[in-house]
């Protein structure tokens, strides 16, 4: 209570000062007269008696001094010196202090929200319960698509048997289902999962329960757990959804729960369900067809074992099922699975990204942090005098430091506040960028952790910049005084120090450039692959008419076909639209769907890969209305019906695979392979009536992959594209063929809206992001290396401002002081830009991956770069080159 | 003269918060005057010893101060005790006689046998 009330007492004593002097100067000069009269009284003159009075005093001045000690906290109020004196010494040094705060913050900055995304995505924990003994199975194989082939059942079962490092395996089925609301309909993607799933992940309901084991198999009630996004998004959070009823494909699923926030895995799916919802995923051809690859595997392991024994486990099992079913592995394609631990399958594609913008980042910060530390240093050696005579005074070496540090400090601080904007608006962008990678972009936020690392950054630069900056000596005042005040310090080891720092920026920004330049031209290298397309005009949108429920019932099909030739001739009459085809998938877009294909008379070698190829189906407008060229052969034809002789067209690449010297049109082909049993499509030979171009189906930075289309009248009515070529701007047909659909299939979905162009753009975008960021770090990084370097030497040319005055008087002409000073930078440049180049060519090697058509090293852009960054390097050196060489000498001799 | 004492640490705010009990509400220099004389002159105290520790009492909030006319018609800051002031005093004093007694028993000869 006595000392909270004098603290306050304190704090408020801070402020009264003057008042509170005045007060006591009357108080003791009282105190004085009173004992001055008591004096005379005894008998001293007055002159005396004033003299002993203020003997006995014991010196107002420290009197004074004592009194406003105890008044306020002396402590506080030096600290609130300090900072008072470094607002105004910063706002005697506009132009550094703007510098130094814009480069601050932009390092700052940059790095905050490159942290946000890496925390988000790779260090926070997972809501997963036990997460590091989560793996995922991956089914590779030699192929185009096979990548991920997913696992059959009877596979998963194999594993299940067989490994003894898990503790449970759980499966997952992507599929896709139309939810009816009361008055819409939309596609919805869910994951048909055995009731172990979420124990096996480790992940709990939010509200009601997840799925349990009694979930599974046949004559079970259908039940869904809603993702906590879609739970949010389309229920807004609604917790009375529990215990209701939901519409999936005309069927009546209960929703049992609500799944707590977690990052989407294995795909983005909006609710879990239970294997009964599909017919299909409980029939025998699923269940037992070992080649009806359809399902993902996620396992946890046993406690204890790791994942290496988990590998050879799963290893044994794989290589036991390929021996013993030879005809469901074909040698040739080289069938393996991986065991990847859960966490680097969640952002194993963020992750080269985020280490390219990391390490971007970072730089920026290095060269940011260096140049301040350049600019700390000079400032400092001009502060000298201004030092030294502070210490001359009495200030000690820490009291000096401290002031620093609140310079810096405050420095920094403006800094990270200005670097903290920088990243909200820095991040808003970066998650854009993540959702294309991560699963786990929602999670991307300036929280407490993000905010605490900025403050971490900036005090840890303020400390460092407050340690670089050397201090006067033991009798450096006097030294001072012996040189008539100029500068003593001789400062070879600063200098040394402050040129080391522009050699790592001009290299560093050389790296930076160069990584810019390479994902510059990856990026215009991709926009200028062709489509295969003739015209970017074409609008395309999926209408399925049919979903899982009644694709194989022949009725619902031959309606469905009905239905599509009727949107065709209405579409056709709108006004501005030049073509209209029909097929699936629409054109730039994979297909799923893949087979393997053999040829007539064509025995494969052993141990030579099957050919997969693409299923697609087309009508005859389709490759006109899409523009994709016929090369040899002719489009189907309305004579190519579904009982007339098969036909097929297919791309050059299968045409190069098969038929490398030949005119394919008039051979046969035929889809095989095991899995053909569990699907309506024969594998009766077909005959190849055409041969197209290829297009680039799988975005423009692929390799195209074999196709065979099928007459739309051939197959199944699967999907169900519409292409339609305008006349002019495709997008605004949109309207228009909207309305037809929805007058002809009121309740279908429609999907996937896109003109050509827009699909070549989602192609390039992330590239193009790639490359804005890294070319505006670069950009930054060559802006701050030039104020480096053109400081770094100004302050060379003032530090030796009497030596070239002595130079010039003793016969050096103007050229020759500025070839002196451009040669101190030059040297400097070459350094940074030899260490640069080969730093780039290190650099370059790691992103690799994100290149596109450009080589890592490539000269042209390595030449240009450092081109650009000698340019401005020589540029920077120019200008206090010339300012050395106006110096007059008889006035700095005179100085 | 005798020998002077530095005044201890502590006990000048009893000292200072006797004297105002004793004397009254009371300027500085009175209070100054009142310590040395009752201290028989041992103790001096100079303005950068009694100021700051008048400060420090009226922080703590044991004492007020007014401006007031002196007897002999000078305007003086005097200083008064406040209620807590008093407790404080009492308090104080207390502790202290205590703490006089502990020591005067350790300083004391011993009385009993060896």
């Amino acid at each position: 209570m006595k000392h909270l009330r004098s603290f306050f007492s304190r704090v408020a004593g801070m402020f009264t000062g003057h008042r509170a002097d005045d007060d006591l100067r009357d108080e003791m000069q009282a105190h004085l007269d009173m004992e001055t009269a008591e004096f005379v009284r005894r008998g001293m003159s007055p002159d005396e008696a004033r003299r002993q009075a203020v003997l006995a005093s014991g010196g107002l001045t420290q009197a004074a001094e004592a009194v406003r000690a105890q008044r306020g906290l002396p402590w506080l109020e030096s600290i609130a010196a300090d900072i008072k004196y470094a607002f105004r010494s910063l706002r005697h040094a506009p132009i550094f202090t703007t510098v130094v705060v814009l480069t601050l913050a932009l390092g700052i900055g940059a790095n905050t929200a490159i942290f946000s995304v890496v925390r988000a995505v790779v260090l926070k924990p997972l809501p997963h319960r036990d997460g590091e003994r989560l793996v995922y199975l991956r089914h590779s194989m030699d192929a185009p698509g096979g990548e991920n082939i997913l696992f059959s059942v009877p596979e998963v079962q194999d594993v299940r048997d067989g490994a003894k490092s898990f503790e449970g395996i759980a499966e997952y089925s992507p599929l896709s289902f139309t939810l009816r609301g009361e008055n819409d309909a939309v596609r919805i993607r869910a994951g048909l999962v055995t009731g172990n799933f979420f124990e096996v992940m480790g992940l709990s309901p939010m509200l009601g329960r997840v799925t349990e084991t009694t979930d599974d198999g046949p004559g079970v009630q259908p039940v869904t757990v809603l993702t906590h996004d879609f739970w949010l998004r389309r229920f807004n959070g609604d917790s009375a959804i529990v215990g209701s009823q939901l519409r999936l494909d005309n069927k009546s699923v209960t929703v049992i729960g609500v799944m707590e926030p977690a990052p989407y895995f294995p795909d983005r799916v909006d609710l879990f369900a239970n294997m009964v919802n599909s017919e299909h995923h409980l029939s025998a051809s699923m269940v037992q067809g070992r080649t009806h690859r359809m399902t993902e595997m996620v396992a946890r392991l046993t406690p204890g074992a790791t994942v290496a024994q988990a590998r050879s486990d799963v290893g044994a099992v794989h290589a036991r099922i390929t021996r013993e079913f030879k005809q469901a592995y074909d040698p040739g394609s080289h069938f393996r699975v991986s065991v990847i631990p859960f966490r680097q399958a969640l952002g194993a594609r963020a992750q080269l990204t985020l280490w390219l913008l990391m390490g971007a980042a970072a730089f920026v910060l290095i060269i940011a942090a260096a140049n301040v530390a350049n600019l700390t240093l000079m400032r400092g050696v001009r502060r000298e005098p201004e030092m030294v005579a502070r210490a001359a005074l009495g200030a000690g070496a820490g009291r000096l430091r401290r002031l620093l540090l609140a310079e810096n400090l405050l420095l920094t601080t403006l800094g990270g506040v200005l670097g903290v904007a920088i990243a909200v608006g820095g991040a808003g962008l970066l998650v854009s960028l993540v959702d294309r990678y991560s699963a786990r972009a929602n999670e991307i936020r300036l929280d407490g952790v993000a905010l605490t690392f900025t403050l971490l950054m900036s005090m840890t630069l303020a400390v460092l910049l407050s340690l670089i900056a050397s201090l006067p000596k033991e009798g450096a005042f006097a030294a001072m005084i012996s040189a008539g005040g100029r500068r003593i310090s001789g400062g070879v080891r600063r200098q040394r120090l402050q040129r080391s720092l522009v050699v790592a920026q001009v290299a560093v920004s050389v790296v930076l450039l160069a990584g810019a330049g390479l994902l510059t031209r990856t990026m215009m290298q991709l926009s200028n692959v062709e489509t295969g397309l003739r015209s970017e005009e074409i609008l395309s949108m999926d209408v399925p008419l049919l979903d899982i429920s009644n694709i194989f019932d022949p009725g619902a099909d031959a309606g469905a076909k009905d239905r599509y030739e009727r949107m065709l001739r209405e579409i056709r009459a709108i006004p501005g639209v030049a073509d209209v085809g029909l097929g699936s998938p629409t054109p730039l877009r994979r297909s799923t769907v893949l087979f393997e294909v053999k040829a007539e008379g064509k025995a494969l070698a052993v141990g030579e890969a099957m050919p997969r190829a693409e299923l697609r189906t087309a009508n005859p407008e389709f490759f006109g209305a899409a523009g994709i060229p016929i090369v040899k052969g002719r489009p189907f034809a309305l004579t190519d019906q579904a009982t007339s002789g098969l036909v097929v067209i297919i791309n050059q690449t299968l045409a190069d695979r098969y038929f490398p010297n030949e005119d394919p049109v008039g051979k046969r082909l035929a889809w095989t392979g095991d899995v053909l049993r569990f699907t309506p499509i024969s594998d009766a030979w077909r005959t190849v009536v055409g041969v197209t171009a290829n297009t680039q189906d799988g975005g423009l930075d692929t390799q195209s992959r074999p196709v065979m289309f099928t007459p739309f009248t051939q197959m199944l009515a699967m999907g169900g594209g519409l292409v339609i070529r305008a006349e002019r701007n495709a997008a605004a047909l949109t309207p228009a063929v909207t309305k037809v659909v929805r007058g002809i299939a009121p309740t279908a979905l429609i999907e996937n809206v896109r003109t050509v162009a827009q699909i070549k753009d989602e192609s390039v975008a992330p590239r193009r992001i790639n490359a804005a960021l890294v070319s505006s770090f670069g950009l930054l990084a060559v802006i701050i290396a030039a104020v480096g370097i053109a400081g770094v030497l100004a302050f060379s040319v003032s530090a030796r401002t009497t030596e070239i005055g002595i130079r010039m008087s003793l016969g050096a002409d103007r050229r020759r002081v500025e070839h002196m000073i451009l040669k101190e930078g030059g040297v400097l440049l070459v350094a940074g830009l030899t260490l640069g180049v080969v730093g780039a060519v290190l650099a370059a090697r790691v992103i690799r991956g994100l290149l596109f058509g450009v080589e890592p090293s490539d000269p042209l852009t390595l030449l240009s770069v450092a081109a650009i960054m000698a340019a401005i390097g020589i540029l920077a050196c120019w200008i206090p080159a010339r300012r050395a060489a106006r110096i007059d000498p008889a006035i700095t001799m005179r100085a | 003269m005798a020998e002077k004492l530095e005044v201890k640490q502590g006990t000048l705010a009893l000292m200072i918060l006797k004297t105002i009990d004793v004397l009254g509400p009371l300027h500085g220099y009175g209070i100054a005057r009142r310590i040395e004389e009752t201290s028989k002159n041992r103790l001096s105290l100079n303005y950068g010893t009694l100021y700051p520790a008048l400060l420090k009492l009226e922080q703590e909030g044991f004492i007020k101060a007014d401006w007031r006319q002196s007897e002999n018609n000078r305007r003086a800051k005097y200083y008064a005790l406040t209620p807590s002031g008093r407790k404080q005093l009492a308090r104080e004093a207390r502790e202290w006689n205590q703490t006089a007694d502990l020591i005067a028993a350790f300083l004391a000869p011993r009385k009993e046998a060896t």
